[in-house]
């Protein structure tokens, strides 16, 4: 009885400093919506231009093929169907965080390039995967509009110019002419020249004349 | 003898994990920014949030924020435009600032050297539960020392690249009396990464 008199007081007290504990669950749901990196993590990402992917480069890793791109569309579906990129996928804006799409912003396998019509919703998507901790995306800069002036029609330079400008010239026409794009100077090389043919000198030859073969005995 | 040696165990025990929590509260760092909605929640802000027009700005119940650097803003801004550079944003006092123009119900629109420079500082905003924060859609530039502020529509559609290519392909066909085959393009099929759906399992009663 005695021990039992000395004892209960303390445990009272341990338990009721439990309780107390317990009741800092209750705090818990304040923090629930802090999902993701903290804030000031994701301002000092988004505002790095580390992000970007020039069209040029892009277009050199079409060209390579490389294996590793993987391209995103984030408009809507009716512009994706109507003109897009090759080879891309198309994940509307509003829908960037259904789970289905989780398998292709969530991952490691590839380099996934966001695009939209300029760097606008893409930008957009970007800062939302990253809050989220997805690695490896990047944001096509200018996006469609950017990709059709620079290489599908590539502006050529002026002759007062300097050398880099033309040598970058060169690569998009080239560029262009890879995704489909046809010149009038490609004709030159299209057409094959009509070279005057040397009339061959044609040997008779005389042909042996099959003899039957006679039945020996 | 022995009774006594074990509730002095147990006190000693008590009086440390106290110590460990009272040190582990003194030593637990409020955050200075907590999220105020999930992403998804962020999702819907940013679909129903388009930017604003410039000539639908109305000085009156809004504050305009240049978030460009300091240098650039002295070369020349918007009038009556405040500086805040985007990566100040998070600071104490300007916190400050923005918590008190929630309060006075004012809005607050952003705008850079074009409009997709403002979205990381207006979507952290967002996120942090400031639902005033706009983007105006302008396009600034320098010339000649004067500000030129032109406005811009975000997202537009430029010249459809599919179309473009066939007129390029049609043009050289019509001028050459040969008719030339267009390469076809080697069409590197879809990546289709398969999407794994989680089976639900059903739960099993623990012990």
């Amino acid at each position: 009885m005695k021990t039992k008199k000395l004892i209960a007081p303390r445990y009272l007290f341990l338990s009721a400093i439990l309780i107390i504990l317990a009741g800092g669950l209750v705090l818990i749901p304040k923090f629930e919506k802090h999902e993701g990196i903290s804030p000031e993590l994701l301002l000092s990402n988004a505002i790095s231009p580390e992000r970007y992917i020039s069209t040029d480069e892009l277009a050199d890793r079409y060209i390579s093929r490389d294996p590793t791109i993987l391209l995103i569309d984030v408009r809507d579906e009716s512009s994706f169907n109507e003109n897009t990129l090759p080879n891309s996928v198309n994940i509307p804006l509003n829908k960037l965080l259904d789970e289905n799409f989780d398998a292709y912003l969530n991952q490691t396998a590839y380099d996934v390039i966001l695009f939209s019509n300029d760097s606008f919703k893409a930008n957009q998507a970007w800062i939302l995967c990253n809050r989220l901790g997805y690695k490896n995306l990047h944001v096509l800069k200018g996006g469609i509009n950017e990709w059709f002036s620079t290489i599908i029609n590539p502006k050529e330079p002026t002759e007062n110019m300097p050398k880099t400008a033309f040598e970058l010239y060169s690569f998009r026409k080239a560029a262009s002419m890879y995704f489909g794009v046809m010149y009038e100077d490609q004709l030159k090389i299209a057409v094959p020249k009509k070279t005057k043919t040397t009339p061959k000198l044609v040997i008779p030859i005389k042909k042996k004349k099959k003899i039957p073969t006679e039945g020996g005995c | 003898m022995k009774e006594l040696e074990k509730t002095k165990n147990i006190s000693i025990a008590a009086v440390i994990t106290i110590l460990l929590v009272i040190i582990a509260l003194l030593a637990y760092k409020k955050p200075k920014h907590l999220y105020a909605i999930n992403t998804k929640q962020a999702l819907k802000q940013i679909v129903e949030n388009p930017p604003i027009q410039l000539n639908n700005y109305n000085p009156k119940t809004a504050i305009l924020i240049d978030i460009r650097n300091q240098y650039e803003y002295e070369k020349g801004h918007i009038e009556n435009a405040i500086n805040i550079h985007s990566s100040d944003i998070l600071d104490d006092a300007n916190s400050i600032f923005f918590k008190k123009l929630k309060e006075d119900n004012k809005s607050i629109v952003l705008y850079g050297n074009e409009p997709s420079e403002a979205i990381s500082a207006s979507m952290i905003l967002h996120q942090l539960g400031y639902s005033n924060v706009k983007i105006l859609a302008v396009n600034n530039s320098l010339n000649q020392d004067k500000l030129i502020t032109t406005p811009v529509e975000i997202e537009k559609k430029g010249e459809n690249i599919n179309q473009f290519i066939k007129a390029s392909i049609k043009k050289v066909n019509e001028l050459s009396d040969v008719q030339i085959k267009p390469k076809p393009i080697k069409v590197i099929p879809k990546k289709v990464i398969p999407i794994k759906k989680k089976k639900k399992m059903p739960t099993e009663g623990g012990c």
